[in-house]
């Protein structure tokens, strides 16, 4: 009897998501303020949330691909940023404007996401090795197209998007993440469209039944997913100033990790994006509080690796009660 | 005409369409490295591919066997990294050869079986569990290796890239364990089970196949051929560096896929994926004897895979045959 209790208790507590995320973002945070002295302080959590919109933003894609179900995951979102990053600096150094340069990336983002939808959603191909495909493809058309060299030398304007700041909060925060989370959470939850992806997400059988073209709603959430690992590439350029070959090694694991986390149902058709928002929050307070406290970054992917198997299980036992 | 068309078609059902493809592609592909470069069409340069192809032809049989069950697993690169160093150290320590090679199957068994029930007992989907834990596991080579390579490990397996009678070591290992592997899937039960699984879970569950325990001993299986492929790599290289193996598993998918395995389970065969990894070896050895960057061959293999799966996908949408395509 005791034990049941204890069992709903338990439940209910980590059912409600939010309340979950919330309680682990305040432990996480005092952990990191107890390891460094240097952790809690206003100018470290304005720069920090600087780190988190890459993460946040390719979460969101991710968990986009996930919630469409059919075993969706986008594990080219690292390179996707790496390659982007790259043809953004291409670009520029070829004379294209920063901001037209900056256009042609993200559609190109989309446009390889929308390649691996196709050939998920109609091709019906595992969405995993298509995008592992693509993971070791665009991060080697990286490293090839530049020798391994960074591309630097973006024009001074370029920085107002990675490096400013409008009233202390820094753009890309505002302008960018924000904007994209508001429109993309408005989508999934008010539109005919939004519905559709959390029904083909839990039941495509039933969903092609009613009407709903399962194919295209896939593809465009990969085609999303693409587009906002460009945007996530601009960001991470943009406040650098500097676009690294290798820029987003690793990033795809962070994304899934977020996603799942945030209780995005691994299977598809759980989960909202706030729950990614506030995941990405704790991932980026983990990361940047490990380098603050000068711990090796090679640890954060144990850290990620431990709570990524942590969240599949815990989001397993909330979906079967 | 007819006799060479029924002839291929013979040749076509008994060993699967894509084998022939493959093997096709394979002597097109010696054909034009023998002609661009001089080096290539020789013995020795015959030697330096199986001795770079043996992690690879080693972890691939693993990689097989998991992807015919239906599932895959990008954690070996990391695994074979933490075991080799457990056998570095052990050697470094002194511990006799046989205890170093139980330690070394044991920590095999461990991490792939660690995989296999979190696969097969919690349900969760296996690129997320493999990828969760070659993280960790990575991280686990580097906490190990404390951001030093382990160098100056005793040559007790150096023997491994030896040959006897002039006939490679590493190629009877090659041809030992493919050999094994060949009769297992194709005549004994455990093979057979595996199949079932890869084609239709549920109705392999219902027919009475414990479905939970062999995910947990397909993947221990593959923990051990990892600890195999250590050995090897630690008799090649003589030490250990933190980036070890990273593209090791996209390698593995890449050979198993292009040697006719279907990615969804169900089809394919360890011949073929032989097929696969010498093709993977001869294109980089040619890529390197072409002086082509090395950072072109990812680039290559991530390609062919995406190439490999859609060729897959076109057979089958074409024979609709499903089973019988088994080979």
């Amino acid at each position: 009897m005791r034990n049941k209790l204890n069992n709903i208790n338990l439940y209910k507590l980590i059912s409600n998501r939010t309340v979950f995320l919330i309680i682990l973002n305040i432990l996480v945070f005092i952990i990191m303020s107890l390891i460094s002295p240097y952790y809690f302080s206003v100018d470290t959590i304005l720069s920090m949330t600087k780190y988190g919109v890459v993460i946040a933003l390719i979460s969101l894609g991710q968990s986009l691909v996930i919630l469409g179900g059919g075993g969706g995951i986008d594990l080219s979102l690292g390179s996707n940023i790496s390659l982007s990053g790259i043809l953004l600096g291409i670009l520029v150094n070829a004379g294209v404007n920063i901001w037209f340069a900056c256009i042609l990336t993200i559609m190109i983002g989309v446009f390889l996401g929308s390649i691996h939808g196709v050939l998920v959603a109609y091709g019906k191909l595992p969405a995993f090795a298509v995008t592992l495909g693509g993971l070791y493809t665009y991060g080697a058309l990286a490293m090839v197209l530049t020798d391994g060299i960074p591309i630097s030398n973006f024009p001074e304007v370029f920085s107002v998007l990675g490096q400013g700041t409008f009233l202390n909060i820094p753009n890309q925060v505002i302008f960018i993440l924000i904007p994209i989370f508001i429109i993309l959470n408005w989508v999934l939850n008010n539109t005919v469209f939004g519905r559709s992806v959390y029904l083909v997400g839990i039941n495509d059988e039933a969903a092609n039944l009613s009407g709903v073209n399962v194919e295209k709603i896939r593809t465009i959430l990969f085609s999303i997913s693409g587009g906002l690992g460009a945007v996530a590439a601009i960001v991470m350029t943009s406040w650098i100033m500097t676009a690294r070959p290798n820029a987003g090694y690793g990033l795809e694991l962070q994304a899934v990790t977020v996603a799942v986390l945030g209780g995005i149902h691994i299977f598809g058709g759980k989960g909202t994006l706030s729950g990614t928002m506030l995941s990405a929050l704790i991932i980026t307070n983990i990361g940047y509080g490990l380098q603050i406290a000068n711990i090796n970054t090679t640890w954060q992917l144990a850290i990620l690796g431990i709570l990524l198997l942590g969240a599949v299980l815990l989001n397993k036992l909330v979906g079967e009660e | 005409m007819n006799k060479i068309i029924s002839k291929t078609n013979k040749l076509t059902n008994k060993f699967g369409q894509r084998q022939v493809a493959i093997v096709i592609l394979l002597i097109l592909e010696i054909i034009l490295f023998s002609i661009i470069t001089d080096y290539f069409f020789t013995l020795s340069n015959f030697n330096s591919i199986i001795s770079s192809s043996i992690d690879l032809a080693i972890v691939s049989i693993g990689m097989t066997l998991v992807i015919l069950m239906g599932g895959i697993d990008v954690s070996i690169g990391s695994i074979l990294g933490v075991i080799a160093i457990v056998i570095g150290k052990l050697l470094i320590m002194g511990v006799h050869p046989i205890l170093v090679i139980l330690a070394a199957i044991a920590t095999g068994i461990i991490l792939g079986g660690f995989n296999g029930i979190l696969i097969g007992y919690a349900g969760l989907p296996a690129i997320i569990v493999t990828l969760g834990t070659m993280n960790i596991w990575r991280a686990a080579i580097f906490g190990l290796l404390g951001g030093q390579w382990i160098s100056g490990i005793p040559s007790t397996f150096y023997f491994l890239n030896e040959s006897i009678l002039g006939i490679p070591i590493n190629l009877i290992i090659i041809i030992i364990l493919y050999s094994f592997f060949w009769y297992l899937t194709k005549y004994r039960k455990f093979g057979r089970k595996i199949y079932a699984i890869g084609n239709n879970e549920e109705s392999a569950r219902l027919s009475g196949i414990n479905v939970k325990k062999t995910f947990v001993l397909v993947y221990a299986l593959m923990g051990i051929l990892v600890a195999f492929a250590a050995f090897t790599y630690i008799s090649r290289m003589g030490g250990v560096e933190i980036t070890v193996k990273r593209v090791l598993p996209l390698k593995a998918i890449a050979a198993v896929v292009i040697g006719g395995s279907s990615i969804t389970g169900g089809r394919g065969s360890v011949l073929g994926t032989l097929l696969g990894v010498l093709f993977i070896n001869i294109l980089q050895n040619g890529i390197i004897l072409l002086g082509i960057p090395s950072l072109w061959e990812r680039a290559i293999v991530g390609v062919l895979i995406i190439i490999a799966i859609a060729t897959d996908l076109i057979s089958t949408s074409e024979s609709k045959e499903g089973t019988a395509n088994e080979e």
